[in-house]
């Protein structure tokens, strides 16, 4: 934090050259602004460091051992051996492609999901609205286990799900169709999974985008004759840009750590492994610390990595002055 | 006597719970981490802490449901070095792991009987690491061969004898059924390996009390071929139904029971299960020892169960025994049995009559026993079972020709920690 | 709007049909798995055959098979997730204002280290912190959720609070600063009333992700002392060792889906009206 109270503004243009008063106010203007940011952002960011700092350098530490939690004795250092180990690993690079995959698929389909079901309560007759949003907001509300754990039942075999039954007219779905027996059917209920439960948080921020959309600015457009998709291209999108950027970025990187539902389904069988499922399987489940450290590490690059290209990408800086787009 | 009664009179007079507070300030408490069930450890919790009178009480705290979440648990908690664990139920595969590094509490002199002594070998042997006693076997169990009578009887085969997979294969083939075993990704997987492995006589791991980089496998065997051609056959030829690739015990039990059942090897708790859901399945139902490998060479049936661990850091070590010694009393065993469905380590538990007349197939479960041979006894034993589950799935992939050399070589390198899981 | 056509009618009719089928079908789906008999639970059929509460009674009877699981998780993960939510959203609040009006150095390095701890994947955090708490007592109890939870909702409350009050018009604020108010007046008077609603979206988002946690309930609790609902779900057990815990599963379903349903309800008015009176037409 910088330090507050003494105001050397004043000082100096007691002692020093004389500015004029209009510099003097906006320096001074400037000055206070920037106490006044740190006072307001500073607990958060304190609190934020304090939170992960230590348990985030502790992983990056723990990476460079050869270290298995029941074997503490054993404990070596590898330096980037772990690292080697798990980048020629096909298990690693496996469940990084699976994880991208879900990624995009999900990102993709949710955003467009999303969009509509903004634009839909955005536009809705009033009696509707509250109808629609209380629906919408129930998958975003439900426990993501728990949503698993629907999901999982309505489509298992063994826990006599119903899916197979309504649905033995789709080409390839009989009775006898175990979903969770291979890698493309599981990935599709995973992804349904994943889509149903996170839509309404795409479609939540979308919202709150909209609202700002200056209503007049379509209706000029509209009067000007332009087509919805016109208005929709022209003057909701450009104006939404920022929240559509967070919506994506956060969707992104929150669908790219994909873990409980993929836990609660099929736990990493048949080719569904994620990388988070395989961090937690080898420093959780396998108590090897290193190794895990070393794949949790991996996993932070390619996410800030991902987000990197996204807000290059999309050139929707958030950190810029006061919305001057 | 008299001050309980009065105090007892009181209590119920203030119409206060009070009295249940057991325990004035300054009696131990002991903290017991059990594998959840329908409630009896719990109660052997309750009826030894009133045995004890005042010398401490237990608690008992609940653990995840699969063996290896539970590992899970208590190995982070006790590398930890986690005072508040006492008493652990543990599933007998990880307890290497844990005798290991010394997370376990020895087992005192005077209680070696208690661990040895009357108790079925498959459980001596589970409970034993480096030579060793670590822990005091609690209850035993192991899988048996359940069959559908009729369907038995229309395949022609004669179930007093010893049968072995060619045979339960072919008939569920002739009569258009299903068979009941484990192909899901999970521990079941392994005990079902095991089992086929070391019933052609071979076995997982050739040395398992080798350090880590020094293990090595047995699979690229004959035995360990002959396990394979046969998840292989059932896998490929969709013996084990349409959910095998994630059946469980609880999956392949329902299958049993429906109209397409005919053979499942499981663990005892069907009776129970199914007595309660479908009696007319009961009915048609029998038993008899897990299937053979080789026509003529015994089966070596799984075993499981639990064994009472003490923690090493535990405050109170010497009445954690005390009480470990109170929990596995036969009586208490036979107890958990009848309600729990959890058949006895102690041979003597199985004398109780109560055992009889609930578990008809008492005799089978404690020969069963004796015939069982433990998965791979390794502090590393975590590895070498999901090293199994990741090349041995799914069941109709399986095939002599590659699964065996596919889990040695995953197997090994894991070990040597060249290759992730 | 003006007065809808017939064919707007049942166009409206239609897109709300397929929203609430689309939302609410999986709910429907595990409440009428909770009414399921251990036995009716593999017939293949949306509908229970047979209508049972016994999956009801095992999580919430005394003595049920899983009435001392549910019942202290459920009280666990409101309180827990409630406190955090509030810790973060009062100070996300004050952050994401700072961020979005006033010009200071380390503005980007403020949402730089959010995003950085945001997307931090929570397995690695758990081990170390595991540890700690060990060391310094917070095992196992609520302080020792809610800390954690904070690097999960803190994050996500500033960015999207900032996301939202860019887009607030501030010539409210700026006029009143002309009027001679200090900026901090100017905060409270004019841009408090606007950023409501952003802040409630906030409050909700950030309590259902502390709600929805499963990594850390599950690797920083031991007892029913701070065991959260997902964590606890995962312990659920059927009558015997290998019984599966279904029916008990979708009934502790349900039931914490009720509470997320009333608050949704709650809520959701607010947000309506938040939103929409949000949008100053400038």
């Amino acid at each position: 934090m910088p330090p507050v109270g003494v105001d050397r503004t004043r000082e100096r243009s007691a002692t020093g050259r004389k500015p004029t008063t209009g510099r003097v106010r906006r320096s001074d203007r400037a000055r206070d602004e920037v106490r006044l940011g740190w006072m307001l952002a500073g607990p958060a960011f304190v609190v934020m460091l304090a939170v992960t700092l230590y348990p985030i350098l502790q992983a990056v530490f723990d990476s460079l051992f050869n270290f298995r939690l029941t074997d503490p004795d054993a404990r070596e250092f590898v330096g980037a051996g772990n690292y080697a180990v798990v980048l020629t690993d096909a298990v690693f690079w496996d469940s990084l492609w699976v994880t991208l995959l879900i990624t995009v698929v999900t990102v993709a389909i949710e955003l467009v999901l999303g969009f509509a079901l903004a634009m839909v309560m955005h536009r809705a007759i009033t009696t509707l609205r509250g109808w629609l949003r209380t629906a919408i907001l129930v998958p975003y509300g439900i426990i993501t286990v728990v949503s698993a754990f629907a999901w999982f039942y309505a489509f298992d075999i063994n826990s006599g799900g119903f899916v197979n039954n309504w649905f033995d007219w789709v080409p390839g779905v009989d009775e006898n169709l175990n979903w969770f027996a291979a890698q493309g059917t599981s990935l599709f209920v995973i992804i349904a999974s994943e889509v149903w439960k996170t839509t309404p948080f795409i479609s939540l921020l979308l919202l709150s985008g909209l609202a700002q959309v200056p209503g007049d600015l379509e209706e000029a457009a509209k009067v000007d004759g332009a087509t919805s998709w016109q208005v929709l291209k022209r003057v909701i999108l450009p104006n939404m840009k920022a929240a559509i950027m967070v919506a994506v970025l956060f969707r992104a990187l929150d669908a790219f750590r994909i873990f409980d539902n993929v836990f609660i389904m099929t736990n990493g069988a048949n080719g569904t492994e994620v990388l988070s499922l395989l961090a937690y399987r080898t420093s959780i489940g396998r108590l090897e610390i290193g190794l895990g450290s070393a794949i949790s590490v991996l996993l932070f690059l390619c996410v800030i990595l991902i987000s990197f290209v996204a807000v290059k990408g999309f050139k929707v800086d958030l950190a810029s002055a006061r919305g001057g787009e | 006597m008299r001050r309980r009664i009065l105090a007892t009179v009181t209590a119920l007079a203030v119409g206060a719970a009070l009295a249940a507070c057991s325990g004035e300030s300054g009696t131990p408490t002991l903290t017991w981490y059990i594998n959840p069930d329908a409630g009896g450890q719990a109660a052997i919790a309750q009826s030894c802490t009133e045995a004890a009178d005042g010398a401490y009480v237990i608690e008992t705290s609940l653990l995840p449901r699969d063996a290896a979440s539970q590992r899970e648990q208590l190995a982070r908690r006790l590398a930890a070095q986690d005072g508040s664990i006492d008493i652990m139920s543990l599933d007998p595969p990880f307890i290497p792991e844990l005798a290991e590094p010394g997370f376990l509490a020895p087992v005192p002199a005077e209680l070696e009987a208690l661990g040895t002594e009357g108790v079925v070998q498959g459980a001596v042997d589970s409970a034993m690491w480096d030579g060793e006693l670590v822990t005091i076997p609690f209850w035993a169990n192991t899988q048996l061969l359940w069959y559908r009578e009729s369907v038995a009887e229309a395949a022609g085969l004669d179930m007093t004898e010893p049968v072995t997979w060619d045979e339960i294969i072919e008939a569920a083939r002739s009569q258009d059924k299903l068979l009941g075993v484990q192909g899901t990704k999970g521990e079941s997987l392994t005990v079902w390996i095991n089992a086929l492995v070391a019933s052609a006589g071979g076995e997982i791991i050739a040395n398992p009390e080798a350090p880590a980089d020094e293990v090595e496998l047995g699979l690229d065997t004959d035995a360990g071929r002959a396990a394979a051609d046969i998840i292989g056959r059932i896998g490929d030829e969709g013996l084990g139904g349409p959910g095998l690739p994630t059946a469980d015990e609880n999956a392949s039990m329902n299958l049993f029971a429906s109209d397409d059942g005919s053979f499942m090897v499981n663990w005892p708790f069907v009776w129970a299960a199914l007595g309660e859901a479908s009696p007319d399945v009961v009915e048609d139902m029998g038993w008899a020892i897990y299937p053979q490998v080789e026509e003529g060479a015994d089966a070596a049936p799984p075993v499981g169960g639990i064994n009472l661990g003490v923690g090493a850091f535990s405050d109170d070590v010497d009445l954690a025994y005390q009480a470990v010694e109170c929990i596995v009393a036969p009586e208490n065993q036979a107890e958990y049995f009848v309600t729990n469905g959890n058949p006895p380590s102690s041979v003597e538990a199985y004398e109780d009559p109560r055992v009889a007349e609930d578990f008809p197939m008492w005799e089978t479960i404690r020969d069963s026993l004796d015939l069982a041979v433990p998965r791979p006894q390794t502090p590393r034993y975590n590895e070498v079972t999901l090293g199994l589950q990741e090349t041995w799935h799914p069941p109709s992939a399986v095939s002599p020709d590659s699964s065996p050399e596919e889990a040695t070589s995953l197997i090994t390198a894991v070990l040597r920690g060249e290759r992730l899981l | 709007m003006g007065a809808l056509t017939t064919r707007q009618k049942v166009g409206w009719a239609a897109i709300a049909v397929a929203v609430l089928v689309w939302s609410l079908f999986p709910v429907l789906s595990i409440i009428m798995t909770s009414f399921k008999t251990q036995e009716g639970l593999f017939s293949g059929t949306f509908l229970p055959q047979e209508w049972t509460g016994e999956n009801y009674a095992a999580i919430l009877a005394p003595g049920g098979s899983a009435q001392d699981l549910f019942l202290p998780a459920l009280r666990n993960s409101i309180g827990i997730s409630l406190i955090s939510t509030f810790i973060a959203v009062v100070l996300a609040t004050f952050a994401a204002y700072a961020i979005a009006r006033l010009d200071f150095p380390g503005k980007r390095l403020i949402l730089t280290t959010a995003l950085a701890v945001s997307i931090f994947p929570v397995i690695s955090i758990v081990t170390p912190l595991f540890n700690l708490w060990r060391n310094i007592g917070l095992y196992d109890t609520w302080l020792g959720l809610i800390i954690p939870y904070l690097s999960l909702t803190l994050p996500i409350s500033i960015w999207t609070l900032t996301a939202f009050f860019k887009q607030i018009p501030w010539e409210l604020e700026q006029a009143a600063q002309v009027d001679g108010a200090t900026t901090w007046q100017a905060f409270r008077k004019a841009v408090v009333p606007l950023a409501a609603p952003g802040v409630f979206t906030t409050a909700i988002i950030a309590f259902f992700i502390a709600w929805n946690d499963f990594v850390y309930g599950i690797s920083l609790t031991s007892t029913s002392a701070a065991r959260p609902v997902p964590a606890a779900l995962a312990f659920f057990t059927g009558a015997s060792q290998f019984e599966e815990p279904t029916g008990a599963i979708s009934a502790a379903a349900v039931v914490v889906t009720v509470p997320v349903v009333i608050i949704v309800l709650l809520f959701q008015r607010r947000i309506v009206s938040g939103l929409t009176q949000g949008a100053v037409k400038g």
